[in-house]
């Protein structure tokens, strides 16, 4: 009789300990599907933060475990800024339906964006049909100048390989209108408490910007302001325009075209 | 085993594997097991040795304790985005009996204020080391002092961020597979064999013992050599630079081209004046040089030469595909042999430079 209630009050202990153990195995379990489906979202979120900034700045944000509010420190850097606009891009945008247009400057963002990131540059922000672009911002680059002027012209082949597409479709052809200049400025994240974006500010990104709308007085697609030229690889042709007045300076500006790279020298890599 | 760069994307091998018994047992006498991933670099063997050699788990570190190492590879691979070599740091915690949640909590470690302050410093350093270079070394040395540790701690740790910097670029370079590293917690047999794994590399990393510092290598680098004499970093350094300048692949002048181009783009003046008196030793003129490090280009430059100071400035600061990509591109110009070697010369150029400006600028 004892060794029957002994062993129906072990059995039933057992049971519970059964019970509680396969709780808590799938308690477990579903713990750990919960954290993977969290590290699975924060990984989509992490990729979709780095398409609204620079290669790298995300990752050492997670990296250093910034705060809201905080983040690192803006420093002071001499940068190449490059913009580039689309010509009559107003004109085009009235007379195509707006899925097209969508589609069409899709393309054209995404070719300019390449070009950038191929000549080690970074796209700052979007601006209307402008891209502004940075060559020395996030990571120190000598070699800026040469740079930015070999993105520009990587560009200027996109696009006319672009409007080969374009043409096939029966769209309008593309142009576009670039303008470099160099100086120092403040790189790092800016803006409000509740939103921040990576920025370089400085004169040279105002400067790179009304060079660009020079292109139109010029006819011409490149242009780049004196203190570029200076650094620049002697191997480029460049044609010097004639000094205009840009709004914020008190002397016309001396600007120079870029026609080509003379020398056919470097075997193309990669 | 999911970590923290399985994101990161990663191209094909660019390297074929060639087995070559000397290097392999070499490893494995030093290493106390077989390290598969030496076959791709056999066909430049001061490169296969110097992954060996310089690994700063085998015997080079005297005075820097082991888990601030760990930490900093850990650190340093993290921030270069080196699947491999973080895999390889995950591996080495798991075959030393370590949970994958203990390894993830130690990786959530590596950014919380909560930790002693030389580990916080030591990981500051490594971030800094890799993100900024030389420019940032001063300030980080500092950080360092504050600290507590020593200057030879400092110089050690100097070592372990500049050697992991070199690993990391040697295996990210030509996109070394690192799904075995990765995969190898998953598998039944290496489970099996977890134990007897770690006694071995518990018996095969140990501490570095005083050595005397023999020959010095030839001009340049000599002092950085000599920065480290009395440990056993100093030969081992001595030996790689010696033999990478010894090996014929690709010339003297051109190695001597990619360092400068390296030194330049890292700002490290100690080392770019001492690459650049090397160079002009071997008739590279002044104007021809100034133009390299300003233009990446000048006319005296041959074509071999014209590409490699342009791929040694693309391994300064890279995103891994990115860099895997264009290397694959200059698979058409050189030989395999040149290649590798090139992948080497510049992975060594930006561990010394960056150790350069930490060692000789503080020294």
């Amino acid at each position: 009789m004892t060794w029957t209630v002994v062993t129906a009050a072990v059995l039933v202990i057992i049971a519970i300990l059964g019970g509680a153990l396969y709780r808590q195995r799938r308690l477990n379990q579903n713990l750990r599907s919960q954290l993977e489906a969290a590290a699975a979202n924060l990984e989509k979120l992490q990729q979709a933060c780095s398409r609204l900034a620079p290669a790298g700045v995300v990752q050492r944000l997670i990296a250093d475990d910034v705060q809201p509010g905080t983040g690192p420190k803006a420093e002071r850097k001499v940068a190449t800024a490059l913009f580039v606009d689309l010509v009559g891009f107003t004109a085009m945008s009235e007379r195509l339906e707006p899925a097209v247009l969508a589609r069409v400057l899709d393309g054209y963002y995404q070719r300019m964006s390449d070009a950038i990131d191929e000549h080690r540059g970074q796209v700052g922000s979007f601006v209307g049909d402008g891209i502004v672009a940075y060559f020395g911002a996030t990571q120190p680059n000598p070699w800026q100048c040469d740079d930015a002027v070999r993105a520009a012209l990587a560009m200027r082949a996109a696009i006319d390989e672009y409007n080969g597409e374009l043409d096939r479709e029966g769209l309008p052809r593309l142009s576009i209108g670039i303008g470099i200049d160099r100086g120092p400025g403040l790189a790092g994240l800016m803006g409000s408490r509740d939103r921040k974006e990576y920025a370089f500010i400085g004169r040279s990104v105002n400067i790179a910007a009304r060079v660009q709308a020079l292109t139109r007085i010029h006819q011409v697609d490149i242009l780049v302001t004196e203190t570029v030229r200076d650094d620049l690889d002697p191997g480029f042709v460049l044609v010097p325009m004639p000094a205009e007045p840009i709004k914020g300076l008190t002397k016309p500006v001396m600007t120079y075209a870029v026609r080509r790279r003379s020398t056919g020298r470097e075997p193309a890599v990669g | 085993m999911a970590s923290a760069l399985d994101h990161v994307a990663w191209e094909a091998c660019l390297l074929d594997p060639r087995r070559d018994r000397a290097l392999e047992s070499y490893a494995r006498r030093k290493m106390g097991m077989p390290v598969p991933s030496i076959r791709y670099f056999t066909s430049v063997p001061w490169f296969a040795r110097a992954l060996i050699d310089l690994h700063p788990e085998y015997g080079l570190l005297m005075h820097l304790d082991q888990h601030t190492a760990d930490v900093l590879t850990l650190v340093v691979s993290q921030e270069n985005s080196c699947r491999f070599c973080y895999a390889a740091q995950r591996a080495l915690l798991w075959a030393q009996g370590m949970s994958e949640a203990r390894i993830q909590r130690v990786e959530q470690n590596l950014s919380r204020a909560d930790l002693v302050p030389r580990t916080v410093a030591a990981i500051a350093f490594g971030r800094s080391q890799s993100r900024v270079g030389p420019a940032g070394a001063q300030e980080a040395l500092q950080a360092l002092r504050r600290a507590g540790f020593s200057d030879d701690e400092m110089k050690e740790i100097a070592f372990t961020v500049a050697t992991t910097d070199f690993l990391n670029r040697a295996f990210s370079i030509p996109a070394i597979p690192s799904r075995p590293l990765e995969q190898m917690p998953e598998q039944m047999h290496m489970r099996l064999l977890r134990p007897l794994i770690n006694r071995v590399l518990q018996r095969h990393r140990f501490r570095g013992r005083a050595t005397p510092l023999e020959r010095l290598p030839s001009y340049p680098y000599v002092r950085l050599v000599k920065a480290y004499a009395g440990s056993p970093i100093a030969p081992a350094l001595g030996q790689t630079i010696e033999e990478m300048w010894a090996s014929s692949h690709l010339t003297r002048r051109c190695k001597l081209l990619m360092l400068a181009v390296v030194a330049r783009g890292l700002g490290c003046q100690v080392c770019a004046f001492e690459v650049s008196e090397a160079l002009q030793r071997e008739g590279l003129h002044e104007p021809t040089l100034t133009q390299v490090l300003t233009h990446l280009d000048a006319p005296d430059l041959d074509v071999l030469e014209r590409l490699l100071v342009r791929f040694a400035r693309d391994t300064i600061w890279f995103e891994p595909a990115a860099l895997q990509r264009r290397t694959r591109g200059l698979r058409d110009y050189l030989s395999g042999p040149q290649l590798l070697e090139a992948i080497g010369v510049a992975s060594l150029a930006n561990g010394l430079c960056r150790l350069g400006a930490m060692v000789m600028g503080h020294s």
